[in-house]
């Protein structure tokens, strides 16, 4: 009955005027950058993260919500149509969608993504709403030494899922850490790192790190070669699934959801991850696997799936224990806190209105998308046309303007430069830049909670390993340590590292 | 990305270049960390967690310039061969070019020629395409920050905006 008294409390908020609006422009925007590449959910996040400062707390984080699911569903069409993946989750939704497509069956490719994602997406928000209120309980009682063994673990599965190199990926979250932790000690408040610049003494911005990293080193290395598109011109028809259709889609978009979700709750995992993982699985049940990659409604049917199952269920690490488990929570965190509030166990019962309605503007979103991404796709296959030459010097303007209302401050449109500089050589060198986004948010928190737990313990290192949860977390992060050094299953490793992120 | 390639001549590696980078970063973050005080476990430091990232870095870099030095790696030339680097240089220069005239010149009259030379200088964009989409970007993103959001924007010396 509670949980249909808050529901009921979240439908009252996100049913303002508003908190429609807001929802709409999120997923629109959302699906925007899905099917624009170049551009992704977490370019555009960063980019609109000083524009929720105009509104409510509620409006702003509805909106940002709204980016990142929408965009798992928008990233499927460039895929389909294109071959050229929107954004990182839907990249293996080329391999059979673009087939289908090129067989005359993009409509159903279409139709099964919009359905399959809808079906999972409404599915982890019920997940969310169910277990985000039993963990949040569990997660009250967390010390210091917990939370400082979940953010280790957190960031050793991500270095462990990044693609190449683990002693990298180790070194970007090292590197993320110590930037993150620029400007004042929370503490003792002695500047640090902060070479006397009166800018560096409240630290470094997310937005200039991100649109850095993310969007201008992406528009320097897609500049590096011309950039060649062959949309498909055929029309498209028969967006609904035939019964053959769905009797093949059924069961990998069931097990695509419940895989996408427990792998987007997981710290390090992410939408990508579990597009992978779908594929791989559906692969290995499939009685003829020799059919993926030839336009198999399967291996879009679960990934899409997966991706989008996975994005709700990111938000539970969030919502219960004030983590960000991948990159694009981090920035939604980064939402939560320019509005002055702390996303963890207590915002149910501080905030409950926020929460519900965040999770219902995830129903009402979810139901958008599916009359942006069905009835209006041809719409965005035209949008495909727009030429790279145009569309990268807009990125770069919404780029400079993103960063520079973060701050006010030309300072940050410097900054944004260097680490678009940074990023682009990180990319030419194999260094990925997702451990060093996510190191940064997490590095003044698991500073703060490694120094209070030494502080409480009086200086006992033991304190994270007899406390069962602290222990878990860095057993289980030891073992993804030791885990790359041996050969074989390093190369499994290698398998499924992927490119998380952009 | 990174694409493996034969033993190269130790000067002439990327790879080697990019480790000893990170290496001297590591350096001084730990050095940094030493000067801002460790303190001791029961009381950490400002320092602390600096001091101890830090060595980690060095540590790591090390382990990329071990391994750079044992496998050899790409030649610094080979990252860029066949592309097109002078259209990067372009970019990045037209972006410090922008940031050091935006508050003296004002959002308007900087961001126009800015988004000129991006589409004429990379892929060219036709004249009578790119100059309607350079003025028009510019205040349709002026207008919408200024007059519906309430940003400021700088106005410049012309104090235009």
């Amino acid at each position: 009955m509670d949980i249909l008294a808050n529901v009921a409390q979240g439908f009252s908020v996100a049913l303002q005027p508003v908190n429609l609006l807001s929802c709409f422009i999120g997923v629109f925007i959302g699906t925007l950058v899905g099917v624009l590449p170049g551009i992704g959910p977490v370019s555009a996040m960063s980019l609109l993260l000083p524009v929720t400062l105009a509104g409510s707390p509620e409006a702003g984080i509805i909106m940002m919500a709204g980016i990142y699911y929408g965009s798992m569903y928008g990233g499927s069409t460039t895929s389909i149509l294109v071959n050229i993946p929107g954004e990182a989750a839907s990249v293996v939704t080329c391999l059979d969608g673009h087939q289908m497509a090129r067989q005359g069956r993009a409509g159903p490719a279409l139709g099964i993504a919009a359905l399959g994602s809808f079906f999972a997406g409404t599915f982890a928000i019920v997940a969310l709403m169910l277990v985000a209120p039993a963990l949040a309980s569990v997660a009250i009682a967390f010390g210091p030494a917990e939370y400082f063994s979940l953010m280790v673990l957190g960031l050793t599965v991500l270095t462990f899922l990044t693609q190449g190199s683990m002693a990298k990926a180790l070194l970007m979250a090292c590197v993320g850490a110590v930037l993150g932790l620029i400007g004042l000690d929370s503490i003792t408040a002695q500047p640090r790192l902060t070479f006397e610049r009166i800018e560096l003494y409240d630290g470094i911005g997310l937005v200039p790190v991100v649109m850095g990293l993310f969007g201008i080193a992406e528009v320097l290395s897609n500049i590096e070669r011309p950039i060649s598109r062959q949309i498909l011109d055929a029309k498209i028809t028969q967006l609904w699934p035939s019964r053959a259709d769905w009797r093949a889609s059924a069961a990998p978009v069931m097990r695509g959801t419940l895989l996408g979700f427990f792998l987007g709750i997981l710290p390090g995992g992410g939408a990508v991850i579990a597009s992978f993982a779908s594929y791989a699985l559906e692969k290995r049940l499939s009685k003829t696997p020799e059919r993926f990659g030839r336009g198999a409604i399967e291996g879009v049917a679960g990934p899409e799936a997966a991706n989008n199952a996975a994005a709700g269920g990111a938000f539970i690490p969030l919502m219960t224990l004030g983590i960000p488990p991948n990159v694009v929570m981090a920035l939604l965190m980064g939402a939560f806190i320019i509005h002055g509030l702390q996303p963890g166990p207590l915002m149910m019962s501080q905030n409950p209105a926020l929460f519900w309605a965040i999770v219902v503007s995830m129903y009402i979103g979810n139901v958008m998308l599916l009359v942006l991404n069905l009835p209006l796709v041809g719409m965005w296959a035209q949008l495909l046309r727009l030429p790279y030459n145009v569309l990268f010097p807009l990125i770069v303007l919404f780029s400079i303007i993103g960063v520079y209302c973060s701050s006010n401050n030309v300072f940050d449109v410097y900054v944004m430069i260097a680490f678009g500089i940074l990023g682009y050589l990180m990319r030419k060198t194999g260094y990925e830049p997702a451990p060093l986004v996510l190191a940064f948010v997490l590095g003044p928190m698991l500073e703060n909670n490694l120094r209070k737990a030494l502080i409480l313990s009086q200086g006992e290192l033991t304190t994270f390993l007899t406390r069962p949860i602290s222990a878990a977390c860095l057993l289980f992060a030891a073992v993804l340590l030791v885990f790359p050094l041996l050969p074989s299953l390093r190369r499994k490793r290698e398998a499924v590292a992927l490119d998380e992120g952009a | 990305m990174l694409r493996p390639s034969g033993p190269r001549a130790a000067l002439d590696n990327a790879e080697l270049w990019a480790g000893l980078f990170w290496l001297a970063l590591g350096a001084f973050v730990v050095f940094a960390g030493r000067d801002l005080g460790t303190g001791t476990l029961a009381a950490p430091g400002s320092g602390f967690l600096p001091f101890w990232a830090g060595l980690l870095m060095c540590g790591l870099a090390l382990a990329v310039v071990a391994g750079a030095a044992r496998h050899g790696g790409p030649a610094i030339a080979w990252l860029w061969a066949g592309t097109r680097w002078p259209k990067v240089l372009l970019i990045v220069a037209s972006l410090a070019a922008y940031a050091t005239v935006l508050d003296v010149l004002g959002f308007l009259v900087a961001t126009v020629p800015l988004m000129l030379v991006l589409l004429r200088g990379i892929d060219p964009v036709r004249w009578r395409t790119a100059l309607p989409l350079a003025a028009l970007s510019t205040l349709g993103v002026w207008w919408v920050l200024k007059r519906l959001l309430l940003i400021q924007l700088p106005a410049g010396i012309f104090e235009i905006g």
